[in-house]
């Protein structure tokens, strides 16, 4: 176990010198810098950037440099400084900006994930063990709704029916008084009234989607000869459901828990947008449209570093959970 | 008014604002002056100068400085009033008294619903950093700003002169006038600026157009005689400098004299230990010190002195940036109180219009124009009640409009481009009225990309021309231009019979805009004549790429800088390569040597217009200037270069209920800085309390 943990550590470090050359390659691919749409916003407002003042500034922020010399300028950074550039877009340290998101991001995915299991495994097991009952029927119709509407949808659907009928807005976490209000007591009962709601959205999905992966293993596993068997032997139904076939059955979910990590970070983007969340995902969205590449760069190599890391100790976790799992090869 | 030199063109473009003028009704105009200090005989009388500064009495829009406030003002301190935070500050120390705090010869000001109340926050919205514009134009003052007529009136200049070959401009400033810590204001920042910034080959590597002139640009040479009077001479004549002047100074991206010497020293390697600095840039991430130095000289730096109204309390790249009023603010209203009214302003953070729109209609927004869109609008009405907001509509400086590129890549489509009769054809091709009511509502107005008729520029002959739907005439210009030839789908045939008439319009409008019907309207009424275009929206960026390397057909990207064209005539000259008309002609305006650069043909009619531009360049009279101008429109409505389909676009501004200060009708474009042509400091709330203070 523990030398293939290692060499599973030793194998992250060629992935992910590719993974950052590759992207930063990607963030480079469209037409234009961030030097381009920043002129064009400067002409907009009416200044008269000429050539010289363009040349100039390319050199100024070493934009005019071959790719490769800005690539090792910026991972050389990162990795021999933990300087991870400066933000063109927000003017600002990338570091800075990442972890001052990065916090209520962590929080916030880590309760929709929590809230999502919560939900979900009760309700895949029980819906697995009675099959076809009306609750099954219910859950299976609820929870197909819930994985064909994009969560950004329902959130602009929420977001609309508050506003009309309570006159509401329930975008953002913080109510007016309390956004640059420091940390108080008030302050978080005022997050905890708001927060839910996202919560509640962001899970809907996951939760959907458990529900029905669980739902389909479950029901393969409780016809195995050993259900019977351990049901022969006189172990209580509950006890064995929960001790044999769930533990199986939650192998797929396992194995996804990888993507989970980079999830946590970079979060559903399109509901964070839309309800106006301070989390890192609208951060990554805008620093791609506004080609702000060391922030995209540098979000990037982070989502795939934490996915990396992700998929390891998802395979660890499988091994733990399912015996039948080999090392080797 | 200030003193007055009879050579310098003061009163620029006064007429032609009748229209808003009764709009505005009899209300209390603007003190456009800066009041008369009575000690100093050279200040012109007020009952004088009124006539200049109220071209039209009658219409009563601006009127001069009420008389007892400007002469009573500096004689007796305790005509000024402070708002109340402020004054207790005094009373604590903390802060010295009012009249210690303000010039000599404050600017004196009335917000056009009268005089105003101290207090209150004002809440926006911004979409972040990049977004500095927002703020930035609201809390701008320079060294002179617009009448509500646009007329130019003194600001934190007391007065000026310009020479009579428009080359040298001398500017007097405030005595007294205090930078927002209370260290006084005057030219020996200026100097440090001129020595150490705008002549520092690492922090102006390249110099900006509003402190230079020719090709290459020649620096401006600063003289300051006294710590009151600067002296710029160019090298070339530079007439309209006092318009530039109106926006330059407050430190955005590093562009202008208001710097404050002793704070931005710090950061200058030729002031502290160069080892440190570089050190502490790279603390920022910074490559280099110079780029430090950059970010630390914008106005948002906290702790960086301004003369700004409101200054920054926290960081821009904060969700809720927020400022707060400058205790040294430099102007008063007519009955003394010191300006601004408002104690806060907040920017809140958002990313998509859908967020924005529903802080509107919750209410959450008092004050905007910026990101209002004209698409929202019936939503933005029906909200007015629950949000408790008034929608008031100014007029947007923007057209609808298409640009067919004279110099297109595919020699069929240049030499279409190029005929005037085509160009004609697909202006009468199009039925403007019902553009209008499909895409918005019926509230723009038929015309061709002109200046606004709130511009003293406004040409009607240009505006009218050829707007009236005519397809039979259409059809005919087309025939004679030599595609009459049609194949069997209906669309003509290139002249040499090779294919379709066909091409791309490209445009950033995206699917669903009321941009985007109006183009794909326009796409219709060009088939029934036979011309087959089709619409491409493009990601910014490559339609960036795209117009800079002249690969496109045609364009459908707006028409702004209508309201004062003579100060940003780009889109006429077609070197604003963005509305693509010129292409490779404009691209030659700029540079050359580019690449895709094209020398027009010999005697082409752009070739015209640049000539008389060149000429405008170096006019130093107004009114001449003006002529010359209508020289170019003349040339415009007889060659159509680009296709002007409607204009005077309603321009949103959302208001709250109670808020003063601000009435519908005025022109919003980016020259006056869009809403905030008013004076944001005479803004004020008719019960403070309800809003914070």
């Amino acid at each position: 176990m523990l030398q293939y943990t290692l060499r599973r550590v030793l194998l992250m470090i060629p992935t992910l010198i590719v993974i950052s050359i590759i992207s930063f390659a990607i963030i480079q691919l469209p037409p234009g810098d961030f030097l381009t749409s920043y002129v064009a916003t400067l002409r907009q407002q009416g200044e008269d950037v000429d050539t010289a003042q363009l040349v100039a500034l390319e050199e100024q922020y070493g934009l005019n440099q071959p790719i490769y010399v800005q690539y090792w300028k910026w991972i050389s950074g990162i990795v021999l400084h933990n300087d991870w550039g400066r933000s063109f877009e927000w003017q600002k340290p990338v570091g800075d900006l990442i972890w001052e998101r990065i916090g209520l991001t962590m929080f916030i995915s880590v309760l929709t994930i929590l809230v999502s299991w919560l939900i979900a495994i009760p309700t895949a097991v029980y819906v697995a063990t009675h099959q076809y009952s009306f609750l099954d029927y219910l859950m299976s119709f609820i929870s197909f709704i819930g994985l064909g509407t994009p969560g950004f949808l329902v959130a602009l659907v929420f977001l609309w029916v508050m506003l009309s009928t309570f006159g509401v807005n329930i975008g953002g976490l913080f109510s007016e008084r309390f956004i640059d209000a420091p940390w108080s007591v008030e302050r978080v009962f005022d997050m905890m009234g708001r927060i839910w709601l996202p919560i509640l959205i962001l899970a809907l999905e996951n939760t959907a989607a458990i529900i029905r992966t669980l739902r389909a293993n479950l029901l393969d596993e409780l016809n195995k000869p050993y259900v019977e068997t351990a049901r022969a032997k006189g172990v209580k139904e509950n006890a064995l459901i929960w001790k044999y076939p769930v533990r199986v059955a939650l192998n797929p979910f396992f194995s996804t828990v990888g993507w989970t990590l980079a999830a946590l970070v970079s979060g559903e983007t399109l509901v964070a947008v839309v309800l106006n969340l301070q989390t890192s995902g609208p951060l990554l969205l805008r620093a791609l449209t506004s080609q702000d590449m060391y922030l995209a760069g540098s979000f990037i190599l982070l989502l795939s570093t934490l996915t990396v890391i992700g998929t390891l100790l998802s395979d660890i976790l499988l091994a733990w959970a399912d015996p039948r799992i080999r090392m080797e090869g | 008014m200030s003193q007055q030199n009879p050579t310098h063109p003061r009163s620029v473009g006064r007429r032609a604002f009748l229209r808003l003028s009764a709009a505005v009704g009899g209300s209390v105009g603007l003190a456009a002056c800066g009041g008369g200090t009575p000690a100093a005989p050279t200040a012109a009388p007020v009952a004088p100068a009124a006539p200049t500064a109220a071209p039209a009495p009658t219409t009563a829009a601006v009127v001069a400085t009420p008389v007892p406030a400007a002469t009573a003002v500096p004689a007796t301190t305790s005509k000024f009033v402070e708002a109340p935070i402020l004054a207790d500050m005094v009373k604590n120390g903390k802060l010295p008294a009012v009249d210690q705090r303000l010039p000599k010869n404050p600017v004196v000001l009335d917000s056009i619903e009268g005089v105003g109340k101290h207090g209150g926050t004002i809440r926006r919205a911004f979409k972040g950093v990049s977004d500095r514009w927002g703020p930035t134009k609201l809390q701008n003052e320079g060294l002179t700003w617009y009448n509500p007529d646009l007329s130019i009136r003194a600001n934190l200049a007391e007065s000026w002169e310009v020479s009579p070959d428009a080359k040298q401009w001398i500017f007097k400033l405030r005595e007294g006038t205090k930078w927002s810590d209370g260290s006084e204001f005057t030219t020996d920042d200026w100097k440090w600026w001129y020595e150490n910034i705008l002549l520092n080959k690492d922090i102006t590597p390249a110099l900006p157009g509003n402190w230079s002139t020719g090709t290459p640009r020649v620096a401006v040479k600063a003289d300051f005689p006294d710590r009151y009077t600067a002296v710029f001479t160019f090298a070339n004549p530079k007439p309209l400098f006092i318009y530039n002047v109106t926006r330059t100074g407050g430190g955005v991206d590093g562009d202008g004299p208001f710097v404050h010497a002793a704070f931005m020293k710090q950061f200058h390697a030729s002031f502290v230990d160069k080892t440190k600095l570089e050190a502490d840039a790279k603390a920022a991430k910074f490559d280099k010190w110079d780029l430090y130095f950059k970010d630390k000289n914008n106005w948002w730096t906290i702790g960086r002195p301004t003369i700004a109204p409101w200054s920054a309390k926290n960081a821009l790249s904060e969700q809720l940036f927020t400022m707060e009023r400058n205790p040294y603010f430099w102007q008063v209203d007519s009955t003394g109180n010191q300006l601004p009214y408002f104690d806060k302003v907040t920017h809140l953070l958002f990313d998509t219009p859908d967020v924005f729109n529903t802080r509107i209609i919750a209410g959450e927004v008092d004050y905007q124009a910026r990101h209002v869109s004209v698409g929202d609008f019936t939503l933005l009405k029906e909200g007015e009640a629950k949000g408790n907001y008034t929608v008031l509509n100014w007029v947007s400086a923007n057209h609808i409009a298409f640009q067919p590129n004279h110099t297109a890549k595919n020699p069929l489509i240049r030499e279409f481009f190029q005929s005037r009769d085509v160009r004609l054809a697909l202006s009468l091709a199009i039925n403007r009225n019902e553009i209008n009511d499909l895409a918005f509502n019926g509230t723009a107005v038929p015309r061709q990309y002109s200046p606004l008729k709130a511009s003293p520029q406004y040409y009607e002959k240009l505006s009218n021309a050829y707007i009236d739907f005519d397809a039979a005439k259409a059809n005919e210009l087309l025939d004679k231009a030599g595609y009459a030839k049609k194949g069997a789908d209906g669309i003509r045939l290139w002249k040499d019979g090779s294919g379709p008439v066909s091409f791309l319009i490209e445009g950033t409008a995206q699917a669903g805009s009321p941009d985007e019907d109006a183009v794909q309207t326009i796409v219709k009424y060009f088939a029934d004549v036979g011309v087959k275009a089709t619409y491409k929206a493009q990601e910014r960026s490559l339609y960036t790429e795209r117009y800079n390397a002249n690969e496109v057909d045609s364009a459908f990207w707006g028409g702004d800088r209508t309201l004062l064209p003579i100060v940003a005539p780009w889109i006429f000259l077609g070197s604003m390569v963005d509305r693509p008309w010129a292409g490779a002609w404009g691209l030659f305006y700029n540079n050359e040597k580019d690449p895709n650069a094209e020398k027009p043909p010999e005697g082409h009619f752009i070739t015209k217009i640049w000539d008389i531009q060149t000429k405008i360049d170096v006019e130093p009279d107004d009114a001449k200037r003006t002529a010359l101008f209508n020289q170019i429109l003349d040339i415009w409505a007889e060659e159509l270069p680009m296709i002007g389909v409607l204009g005077e676009l309603p321009a949103p501004v959302i208001v709250q209920k109670g808020f003063k200060g601000v009435k519908a009708g005025f022109p919003t474009d980016d020259t006056t800085e869009d809403e905030n042509l008013l004076n944001t400091q005479t803004y004020f709330w008719e019960d403070p309390s309800k809003h914070g203070g």
